[in-house]
């Protein structure tokens, strides 16, 4: 979008993502309406939407609130896509992560409208396996998909589909690097909350430590995160306190008090501002799957 | 729920949170029964208080997860790495506190909150009395990270708890004022705080059993604590900035690392979404899942296709999508179970059985790989008993039945399995006596022994005659059901054999069931066939140790039948009535070969007799050598024209034999060469031999010519009438070596070049012995049958070899089992006849052997076939030197026997 002339203007590679998306995507796109529908998603029109981009222009053209809280429930979805199959796909968090965030900052540039997200989210998840050195096989992203868009079918059948569903797969990754201008290696939260749990620790009396399952929740908050764009608009150690900070306040953890306290140390620029900004960007997301799913 | 961490939660969030919890928990059981417990106490809101009502709220929303005992999956991996101060695979980061300035009284006051007995601490001595010496703690070395330096800590070293150096010296005289200590931490007074440590290693929590204590340098003080130091010294230093200054920080699997630490799972991650709840997550549709049923799917499709393949006879293409399919999904028990059959029905029985074996290693309970091993065993079992391995072979039997006991071929064969052993024992044995026997009444002449061979020879045909004609019904029956068996289960010889079936039935062989027609054909069709397959009963009856390699063959005929078509079950019993009338025979013929063997030597008349017999016998199992050999096409053909006209059919068998060679089974060959040169031509042999040498890139046969060099010398000698002794030596010598080359199966050729009838006999026990397929095994029976059966069969034979032996896949057992019977007879026979003389004559040219190979090599081995099929006298000879042989065999296995 943003670079017309490049390949991945809407002539090149549109076109043969939609290719992809109608082929592959047919799960996502067409049979995605029925998968989906089963998910209980259509009355979103989350699925629908990305289908149809026409009759979404049309709509978003006529209520532009409603259009945004779409696509943010259309991303949500996509992420949930994304991390269900990563745990199938036996995907360690980071790579997780890292799709989530390649699908993000993809779609932070480029309209819904023009790409199938479920496609870009299976290229996501491909190419995520690549830079964080956890290697996916397109052929199981390819079956995890299409068991997720038709659950409980029969895998896919060695044919010239199959084959056609990767082709897409791999442009569309190609699409991706192109549009995030190869800058696909992210510094996650993760390292950072590992080695403030570490330190924390280390101020809590051990044999309360291991009574309270503080490393458990702070970390399926930092990975629950990621439903959303946080993970763009917070840096990294932010979140990483933020989820921490949230996880001993969610047990009432009492932590020793000194001149500062232990957020301020891990992390020089955060406030207590800053804390409560992303844990309610990051409550907003739990109150989205209420609404989503 | 977890009812204290909910009120450690409580306390902390206070009474608001109490009051969310149970709006929005009033659906859940476990919240119920622990809220009028919670209720009791008050709660004041100690934590801060703004923004607390999303929080809490989500606290409330979540409490069934968050609370849940399950939750706390993480099983934290207490134990400290003992290289991971060394390597710090993550950030060793100075205690936080240092940055927070906590207040002295509260860190002191924590640190004995916390501080445990078995931790380790680093302490500066500062005095030191006669009880002990006092420290002064500088850090926490293990179980605890805080900093405690400026904590003004003392603690004290009881002598008691110094170890001691073994001397006399007072342990205390080791240590200065100022020295660094690391010691465990003993005992701890939390109200008179009052801390004991110990240098004794027991002091210490098992998981620090890797620290050493006592005298420490500055440089092994933990990182932690010199991290610590820098921040002191240094007010800019952030935890950030040390942080990322950290080797482990930028370790690539830092995250993995610590999440083990922590002991939570990466695979079953957590998360406070409802959705993403692992309960959530089906087994089926994780990829390795969906992956493995996928590549079973497109294996499957592959499996098919090759099968279709199969059944159109594109073998080649067959084997390609099976292995096809195997690559797909390695351990496919259709694609395992179907290359299987197809390795079974090329004969490659080793590769089908580890092939079933594979398949019922990942699905114990898949029916044909069950059923296909067993039919598979029991045919490889009748290949080791062609090659006399009884104990492999019964040990594959008895796998057979250990999968499926109820399996009557496998319990027949056992059966028979057992028998012939035991038989061949008493064999032996009674062989042995015999010799004895023999050595008491040594003397007459060799001319007598010659007759008396003749007359034994006669003899042994009125009884075969008989034999034949009451064995004759079952026989034909067996040979018929055998017949279709054989051609499924042929290995190499199947090629041979099925081209052979074919011309002869017409009909191309696919399934078993055609098998079965085809053998209901065969029968009706021929009593030819009939009568070939009573000869070669006949024929069984064959020394004493080759017996029970024949009955062997046979069985392995009949187990290849199975195989083959292991539907039908009826033709197995037959071929199991037919197996002990030969057996039968066998028993007695080896006995009387035994006998002649033994006296042909010493007594003069009934050494003949004996003599010819044996030579019989010998023939026999030259024939039977001969016909697996030839087995697979031609070389049966020839063995029946043989039959006819012995000296014909030897010469049509020599031709046979050489047209079986030429066809391109360089065991037929040599199974040729070998009843050429037992007709007794030199020159037939020399080439023969040539041939087999120039073929036997296989070791065995270059030794079987030389063996059969040095038997035909002998039984030159030996036609000199000396045959006695000299011949028996050679005789045993060539037995011995073809034993050996039955060991292997260059081996089995070998004897059959060594000496021509001897050679041939000798071959034939060999090749029985180490006859390889099965299917071979069985034609040579069958063969030694025909050939010990009269001209009539030869006829037969000789029409069979009129039907060019084809090469292709006929069925093989028929055929095979005629050619084999011709080949034996028209050595064995002839050899009695004019094949004694040819034999004779050829065997003189032994000694000459190198001379004679060269000839061979110089002219084909075949021509000089055809001559000694022309010249009776040359049967004679042969049937002379078949009598050596048998002698000589005899004498070996009697040697042998004992020895063994």
């Amino acid at each position: 979008m943003e670079d017309p002339s490049s390949r991945t203007a809407h002539d090149g590679p549109p076109g043969q993502v939609a290719r992809g998306g109608s082929e592959s995507g047919g799960p996502a796109a067409h049979g995605g309406p029925p998968g989906q529908a089963a998910r209980g998603g259509s009355h979103s029109g989350g699925p629908a939407a990305h289908g149809g981009p026409p009759v979404q222009a049309a709509r978003g053209g006529s209520d532009s609130e409603t259009d945004v809280t779409r696509e943010i429930k259309t991303h949500f979805r996509v992420c949930r896509f994304i991390m269900e199959s990563g745990v199938k796909l036996g995907m360690r968090s980071v790579p997780v992560a890292t799709a989530c965030e390649l699908y993000h900052r993809f779609f932070e540039c480029v309209s819904l409208r023009v790409y199938e997200p479920y496609l870009v989210a299976m290229s996501c998840v491909y190419l995520a396996g690549k830079v964080e050195e956890q290697h996916l096989r397109t052929r199981d992203i390819l079956n995890v998909s299409h068991r997720y868009f038709h659950s409980g079918s029969a895998p896919l059948e060695c044919d010239r589909e199959f084959w056609e569903l990767r082709d897409s797969v791999v442009q569309c990754e190609l699409l991706i690097l192109r549009q995030l201008d190869f800058h696909v290696s992210f510094r996650h939260p993760h390292k950072y909350l590992l080695h403030y749990l570490t330190s924390v620790k280390a101020l809590v009396n051990r044999h309360a430590w291991t009574r309270t399952p503080v490393a458990e929740t702070a970390w399926a908050l930092l990975r629950d995160c990621y439903h959303g764009v946080m993970c763009i608009h917070h840096a990294p150690q932010h979140i990483a306190i933020a989820t921490l900070y949230l996880a001993l306040n969610s047990y009432g953890v009492e932590m020793p008090v000194g001149e500062r306290e232990w957020w301020q140390v891990l992390c020089e620029d955060v406030t207590k501002e800053v804390i409560n900004a992303v844990i309610s960007d990051l409550l907003l997301l739990y109150d989205m799957e209420a609404k989503c799913v | 729920m977890d009812r204290d961490l909910l009120r450690q939660c409580l306390t902390h969030h206070g009474e608001s949170l109490f009051n969310t919890l149970q709006c929005e928990q009033t659906e859940n059981p476990d919240f119920q029964a622990v809220a009028s417990d919670l209720a009791k106490a008050t709660y004041e809101r100690r934590g801060a208080g703004e923004g607390c009502s999303l929080v809490e709220q989500f606290i409330a929303r979540k409490a069934d997860i968050l609370f849940c005992p399950t939750w706390r999956t993480a099983v934290p991996r207490e134990d400290e790495l003992e290289d991971e101060e060394a390597t710090e695979p993550y950030a060793i980061m100075p205690p936080a506190e240092l940055f927070m300035g906590v207040p002295f009284e509260e860190r002191r006051a924590m640190l004995y909150r916390d501080l445990e007995r078995g931790d380790a601490v680093v302490g500066r001595i500062n005095n030191v009395r006669e009880y002990g010496f006092f420290l002064t703690l500088l850090c926490a070395a293990g179980g605890l990270r805080r900093d405690i330096e400026d904590l003004e800590l003392s603690a004290l070293c009881h002598i008691k708890e110094i170890p001691s150096t073994g001397s006399h010296d007072n342990p205390l005289s080791y240590y200065q004022i100022g020295d660094l200590i690391r010691g465990g931490v003993k005992d701890l007074d939390r109200y008179q705080e009052k801390i004991t440590v110990s240098l004794l290693p027991a002091s210490l929590c098992p998981r620090f059993a890797h620290i050493k204590l006592g005298v420490v340098a500055r440089e092994e003080l933990p990182k932690h604590y010199s991290r610590g130091l820098r921040v002191a010294n240094d007010a800019r230093e952030t935890y950030e900035r040390i942080l990322r200054g950290c080797h482990g920080y930028h370790n690539p699997s830092v995250v993995e690392y610590l999440l083990g630490r922590a002991g939570v799972s990466d695979h079953r991650p957590p998360s406070l979404m409802r959705g993403l709840q692992s309960k959530h997550f089906h087994e089926e549709d994780f990829a390795t899942v969906i992956r493995k049923k996928q590549s079973a799917s497109w294996a499957l499709k592959c499996v098919r296709s090759g099968v279709d393949h199969f059944k159109h006879g594109r073998h080649v293409e067959a084997m390609n999508e099976y292995n096809k399919a195997l690559e797909i999904d390695t351990n496919n028990v259709e694609a395992l179970v179907a290359r299987g059959a197809l390795y079974a029905n090329k004969g490659g029985m080793m590769k089908a059985i580890s092939d079933f074996e594979l398949g019922l290693e990942t699905c114990p309970d898949h029916r044909n790989a069950k059923k296909y091993l067993c039919q598979t065993l029991v045919e490889r079992g009748k290949q080791l008993q062609g090659q006399e391995k009884f104990v492999t072979a019964e040990g594959l039997y008895r796998r057979a039945l250990s999968l499926d006991d109820s399996y009557p071929e496998a319990q027949a064969a056992l059966r028979r399995i057992t028998d012939t052993i035991q038989k061949s024992i008493r064999l032996r044995e009674e062989a042995t006596a015999k010799e004895e026997t023999e050595k008491a009444k040594s003397g007459k002449t060799s001319a007598q022994k010659l007759r008396k061979i003749l007359k034994d020879e006669k003899r042994m045909k009125k009884k075969r005659k008989r034999s034949s004609s009451s064995s004759s019904s079952s026989s034909s029956s067996s040979s018929s059901s055998e017949r279709p068996y054989l051609s499924p289960t042929s290995t190499t010889s199947s090629r041979r054999r099925s081209k052979k079936r074919r011309r002869k039935r017409g009909d191309s062989e696919r399934g078993s069931p055609r098998h079965r027609r085809r053998s209901s054909k065969d029968d009706g069709s021929g009593r030819r066939k009939r009568s070939e397959e009573e000869e070669e009963e006949e024929e069984y009856p064959a020394p004493p140790n080759t017996s029970a390699s024949f009955l062997g063959s046979g069985f392995l005929g009949s187990g290849a039948g199975r195989g083959e078509g292991g539907e039908e079950e009826e033709e197995e019993e037959e071929e199991e009535e037919v197996v002990v009338d030969d057996r039968r025979i066998s028993q007695l013929y080896s006995l009387s070969a035994a006998s002649e063997d033994e006296g042909s030597e010493p007594r003069g008349g009934d050494g003949k007799g004996r003599r010819g017999r044996s030579f019989s016998s010998h023939a026999k199992g030259g024939r039977r050598r001969r016909r697996s050999r030839r087995g697979s096409s031609s070389e049966s053909s020839a063995a029946r024209e043989q039959g006819k006209a012995r000296r014909r059919s030897g010469e049509g068998r020599r031709r046979s034999r050489g047209r079986s060679s030429e066809e391109g089974r360089g065991r037929s060959r040599e199974e040729g060469r070998s009843s050429e040169e037992g007709r007794g031509r030199s020159s037939e042999e020399g080439r023969g031999r040539s041939r087999e040498e120039g073929r036997s890139s296989e070791e065995g046969r270059g030794r079987s010519r030389e063996e059969g060099r040095r038997k035909s010398r002998g039984r030159s000698s030996e036609e000199g009438r000396s045959r006695g002794r000299s011949s028996e030596e050679g005789r045993r010598r060539s037995s011995e070596e073809g034993r050996r080359r039955s060991r292997g199966r260059s081996s089995e050729e070998g004897r059959s070049r060594e000496d021509g009838r001897r050679r041939s006999t000798d071959e034939g026990r060999r090749r029985r012995k180490a006859s390889t397929s099965s299917l071979e095994s069985q034609r040579s029976r069958k063969s030694a049958v025909a050939a010990e059966r009269p001209p009539a069969c030869r006829r037969s034979s000789s029409g069979s070899l009129g039907q060019p032996a084809p090469p292709l896949a006929a069925p093989p057992p028929v055929p095979p089992r005629r050619t084999s019977l011709d080949g034996g007879r028209s050595q064995s026979r002839p050899g009695r006849g004019a094949e004694l003389k040819g034999g004779e004559g050829p065997r003189a040219p032994p000694p000459s052997t190198s001379t004679s190979s060269s000839n061979g090599q110089g002219g084909v081995a075949r021509p000089p076939q055809p001559a000694g099929g022309g010249a009776g006298k040359k049967g004679l000879p042969a049937n002379l030197m078949d009598i050596f042989n048998k002698i000589a065999k005899f004498e070996k296995e009697k040697g042998a026997g004992p020895r063994k």
